[in-house]
């Protein structure tokens, strides 16, 4: 049945000359030349041979993965259409296979080693994960306001969430979750469906205090009234909700205390100056130090003196903020916003609806470790452990980052299957 | 398609907002508040170091060093890098041998978390080489040198020169334009706290850049860099040889013997036993010794030449004769029998040495130390011109000496009578006792050899001082105190010829209780005391000058619980005397070393 469709929009598309779109070539090409940078400021004054090596590293990983984007913008779709189910199998199996190598080592594992490379399946599952439930939808039948796709879809990426959030790698998992909501708006799932799923969230962060509990069911009755549904349902959403903020703070109860240290750190709701606050802080004062015009390639303080954490990963965006100052840092939202933006229009245009759906999950993977990663650093988001795309050292990342980028360019160029 | 559209319209609008708020953001930090975080970044990359001065060092007349430096390292900790670091927090408590809990509310209390905490002073060579070895691994914990006091000379005199130790709240409190900082070696008794401003100097800072993990990466200039001044070296009056003569002289005794040089006031000989050894506190003082120090029987913590008082016993006898003589009440001539002793209403008060001395004169009563004689004086003394008399020759004031805590002592005139025993309570009756320097009277060994500096020097005299000159490494100069002279009220000059005539046949006639001075190049006046007291045998005392006719040398000596004066503390004088008289013999004869610098 799916087959056929398939084939049909073979037949509808024009077929043209393959080629790269050349917004995201370019786009890519400056994020690997910005990345370089900053890599190579945070890493060559390091006496830690492991840190000081990831310039060269990274060297190799932006070769390898410019290479990986030019070979993978002529793979036709349909192939990738066709593996989409195999690869998050076997993504899926190697998690597992993680996880409980893991939970027998007792240590936190993220990566298995083949011939001396790490390899992170679980950061190859976020465009597997976009591919398969682009698939999934890509039949006009499969529709999204039907509470068994629905099922289908949450549980397609609960399973690499709540397998990846074990490791635990509560970044990664949180990137494979922000997808979900956007990819079914954007395949027609109605606003108050949404709402009705987002609600017990809301509801249940803001249960911890009595008046933000009061005003948010207040929002949510407003909201369900205005939506003219039938009482019953507007009723039952209605529970739902007070029950889930009635319930939650009784949980949080039974919850051990590390753990709720943990969501309350990620939350931003405890001052840690000398963990996690320290970071944040070391970082705000890398990027405000660095003023309009920065201070200077390789000339940043908080850089050079490795006051600032994790550098050449997490906080890659502090270095490029304070040695290239307030324009160099304008100069990466930019990019990124042309980046993506094009990726949304590339979303929109395409003919095909497998195209449509994986694009706009491609650019919302993206966006969401981008704003979450960036916002961090600038001391307004909590902190994830999400890296900055294409920017951040990492080979993994790289990879996957160069997937992504070689997909919109590949649906931007091919109108066919 | 129409809705496809639209739904991309809304995720490009949302996505535009998050870079709107981003870029909005990064605004705030780096063009809003970028002077705000410039300055954190400064201050992040620069420290300011506290370059320590070396404290000044301590000479004797003849330049000889008694109190000097030596580096020792102290265990430090940055409080702002080790708080909130367990792993710190527990090798600290390792190398303290505390408790982690302790430890973090050191860290916690510090003042200025960017400055090092003072932790452990002194610390061994084993300690050094495990904080060096682990540097990397803790960051924040350190060590710095820092100087240590040595005696290098062997004189610790731990009374004199005090010693120093860490600074104490109340004090950092009251000192607070002072520079201190908690975790500081400050003077804490003696010499050392009296002129511990002068001292310790002037710190100085340097500016240098580390990294996140304290490294020094480079020196930089920063606002406040300044070079340290060392402390000023003190030049004291003492001489060492005599100090430490009279320090092996004392020896297991308890007591203290003190030599001025009359001329100047200065002070040769400053010395209280028995004593303890300053270097426990240079460092950190172990509960043990501790405990060991303040129940040692012999009380080593106590002065006993400036902050202990003792009945004076037949050395107070010149003030009576003073009083006589001035008040007209005797004169030279004027006898008194002698039968044993003395009876005053319904008690007798004895004479020593049992059928009495016979009929004597001022002189010969100083000469053999009759009792007897001094009662029948003091009869006819009211209390207020004995307690003028006794004031005039500094007593029931402190004399000033550059030393902290100067006992006053007692004297017991009528104010004080009226007090303790009432305005009735008492009667002239007092001045039997007081007359051979018993009762209440209370005086210190310092007050007695500025009494006897008086007499040597008819009433004209310096008040007594330790100081003889000051090097101060600002100016690089020498400074010396000028010091007026003063003079003893209403004591004429045949009066002091007379108390010297009796001193001078104490030592040298036949008969005299302190032949033991006896000099036989130098004439040597003096007189012994033997105090009645409640806590046991009396205390034996012995004060003096020489030479008479051109006096140089003023001395008292005191031996508690020692017996009599002329055999317990005599001998002790007469030593120090020789040695001062044979030194400024050698020294006029080499015409190399004068005694005076």
């Amino acid at each position: 049945m799916r087959r056929r469709s398939v084939h049909e929009a073979v037949m509808l598309d024009d077929i043209r000359k393959t080629r790269v779109d050349r917004v995201i070539l370019i786009c890519v090409l400056l994020f690997s030349l910005f990345s370089l940078l900053a890599v190579f400021s945070a890493t060559h004054g390091s006496k830690v041979a492991a840190i000081h090596d990831n310039f060269a590293k990274q060297i190799v990983w932006v070769a390898i993965g410019l290479a990986l984007f030019f070979a993978l913008t002529f793979v036709p779709l349909h192939i990738i259409f066709s593996l989409a189910y195999p690869l998050y199998a076997l993504l899926l199996l190697m998690i597992l296979g993680i996880d409980l190598v893991g939970s027998i080592s007792g240590g936190a594992q993220r990566w298995f080693e083949v011939g001396g490379v790490k390899i992170q399946p679980s950061e190859f599952m976020k465009p597997v994960l976009v591919l398969t439930l682009a698939r999934f939808f890509a039949p006009e039948q499969v529709n999204p306001n039907q509470i068994k796709n629905l099922l289908i879809a949450f549980a397609i990426v609960l399973i690499p969430f709540v397998l990846v959030l074990e490791q635990p790698d509560l970044g990664t998992s949180l990137v494979y979750l922000a997808v979900i909501i956007p990819m079914l708006y954007w395949r027609g799932l109605q606003p108050f469906t949404i709402f009705v799923i987002v609600s017990p969230v809301i509801a249940f962060l803001a249960s911890f205090n009595y008046y933000s509990f009061s005003a948010a069911i207040l929002l949510i009755s407003a909201v369900l009234y205005l939506s003219r549904r039938s009482k019953r349902v507007a009723w039952s959403v209605f529970f739902v909700n007070v029950f889930v903020g009635t319930l939650s703070p009784l949980v949080w109860e039974r919850l051990h205390g590390y753990q709720q240290q943990r969501i309350l750190t990620f939350l931003g709701l405890v001052n840690d100056p000398r963990g996690v606050g320290y970071q944040i802080i070391q970082s705000m004062v890398a990027i405000g130090s660095g003023g309009l015009t920065g201070k200077g390639l390789l000339q940043g303080t908080q850089t050079q003196l490795r006051f600032l954490p994790a550098q050449h990963t997490d906080f890659i965006f502090s270095v490029l903020a304070e040695e290239w100052g307030f324009i160099g840092s304008l100069a990466v939202l930019a990019l990124f916003l042309v980046f993506l933006s094009r990726g949304i229009k590339i979303a929109a245009s395409s003919g095909y609806r497998f195209a449509r759906l994986a694009t706009m999950g491609l650019v919302i993977t993206i966006a969401f470790q981008a704003v979450v990663n960036l916002g961090m650093t600038m001391g307004i988001m909590p902190v994830a452990g999400v890296p900055l795309p294409f920017i951040s050292y990492g080979g993994s990342a790289m990879l996957t980052n160069m997937t992504m980028a070689a997909l919109l360019s590949n649906a931007a160029t091919q109108r066919y299957f | 398609m129409l809705s496809q559209d639209r739904s991309a319209r809304i995720i490009q609008i949302v996505l535009a907002c998050a870079f709107i708020a981003l870029a909005v953001q990064l605004f705030r930090l780096q063009i809003v508040q970028h002077d705000k975080y410039q300055l954190q970044s400064d201050k992040n990359r620069t420290r300011r170091l506290r370059l320590e001065p070396p404290r000044g060092v301590i000479y004797d007349r003849n330049g000889i060093p008694l109190v000097e430096n030596r580096p020792s390292y102290t265990l430090s900790a940055l409080p702002i890098e080790v708080r909130g670091n367990e792993k710190s927090i527990a090798f600290l408590a390792g190398l303290l041998e505390e408790e982690p809990a302790a430890v973090k509310r050191k860290l916690d209390q510090a003042d200025n978390p960017f400055v090092l905490l003072k932790l452990r002073h002194n610390i061994d060579y084993a300690m050094l080489v495990k904080l060096e070895e682990n540097k990397l691994e803790y960051p924040g914990v350190t060590y710095e040198t820092e100087t240590r006091r040595i005696y290098p000379a062997g004189i610790k005199s731990p009374h004199l020169f005090g010693y120093i130790g860490e600074v104490s709240r109340s004090e950092l409190e009251r000192r607070q334009d002072e520079e201190i900082l908690p975790g500081d070696l400050v003077g804490k008794k003696g010499f050392e706290a009296y002129y511990d401003r002068e001292l310790r100097g002037q710190v100085g800072y340097d500016a240098i850049e580390v990294d996140a993990v304290g490294r020094e990466v480079k020196d930089i200039t920063g606002a406040g860099d300044r070079p340290f001044i060392r402390g000023r070296d003190f030049y004291l009056a003492l001489d060492s040889r005599l100090q430490f003569l009279a320090d092996s002289l004392l020896g297991d005794k308890i007591g203290g013997a003190v030599m001025v040089d009359v001329r100047d006031g200065g002070v040769l000989v400053l010395c209280s036993k028995p004593d303890f050894d300053p270097e426990l506190f240079s460092g950190t003082l172990s509960a043990a010794d501790w405990q060991r120090l303040l129940n040692d029987p012999g009380k080593p913590l106590y002065d006993r030449v400036i902050q202990s008082a003792y009945p004076p016993g037949s050395t107070f006898k010149m003030v009576a004769a003073t009083a006589a003589l001035e008040a007209h009440k005797a004169t030279p001539e004027t006898t008194f029998p002698c039968t044993g002793g003395v009876t005053y209403g319904d008690r007798t008060f004895l004479c020593h040495g049992g059928k009495g001395h016979g009929t004597l004169a001022m002189v010969d009563a100083i000469k053999v130390s009759c009792n007897s004689y001094f009662y029948r004086l003091s009869m006819r003394l009211s209390v207020d011109e004995w307690a003028a008399a006794a004031k005039g020759y500094g007593f029931g004031a402190r004399t000033g000496i550059d030393l902290p805590a100067e006992e006053v002592g007692t004297l017991p005139d009528r104010a004080y009578l009226d007090r303790v025993f009432g305005k009735k309570g008492w009667s002239s009756g007092m001045m039997l006792n007081l007359g051979i320097g018993q009762g209440d009277l209370l005086v210190t060994p310092v007050q007695m050899a500025q009494y006897t500096m008086m007499i040597a020097t008819k009433g004209r005299y310096y008040p007594l001082h330790l100081v003889y000159k000051i090097y101060d490494p600002r100016t690089q100069r020498f400074y010396k105190q000028r010091l007026a002279s003063k003079s003893v009220e209403g004591v004429s000059q045949q009066t002091y010829a007379i108390l010297q005539e009796g001193m001078y046949r104490v030592v040298n006639s036949p008969g005299g209780t302190g032949h033991s001075t006896y000099l036989p190049d130098v004439v040597v006046a003096g007189k012994t005391g033997t105090a009645q007291n409640p806590h046991g045998d009396p205390h034996a005392w012995y004060v003096g000058f020489a030479p008479l006719a051109e006096p140089e040398v003023a001395i008292c000596v005191l031996v508690e619980n020692g017996g009599a004066g002329g055999v317990a503390a005599g001998p002790v004088a007469g030593a120090l005397l020789r040695r001062y008289f044979d030194l400024k013999k050698a020294a006029s004869a080499a015409n190399a070393a004068p005694l005076r610098p």
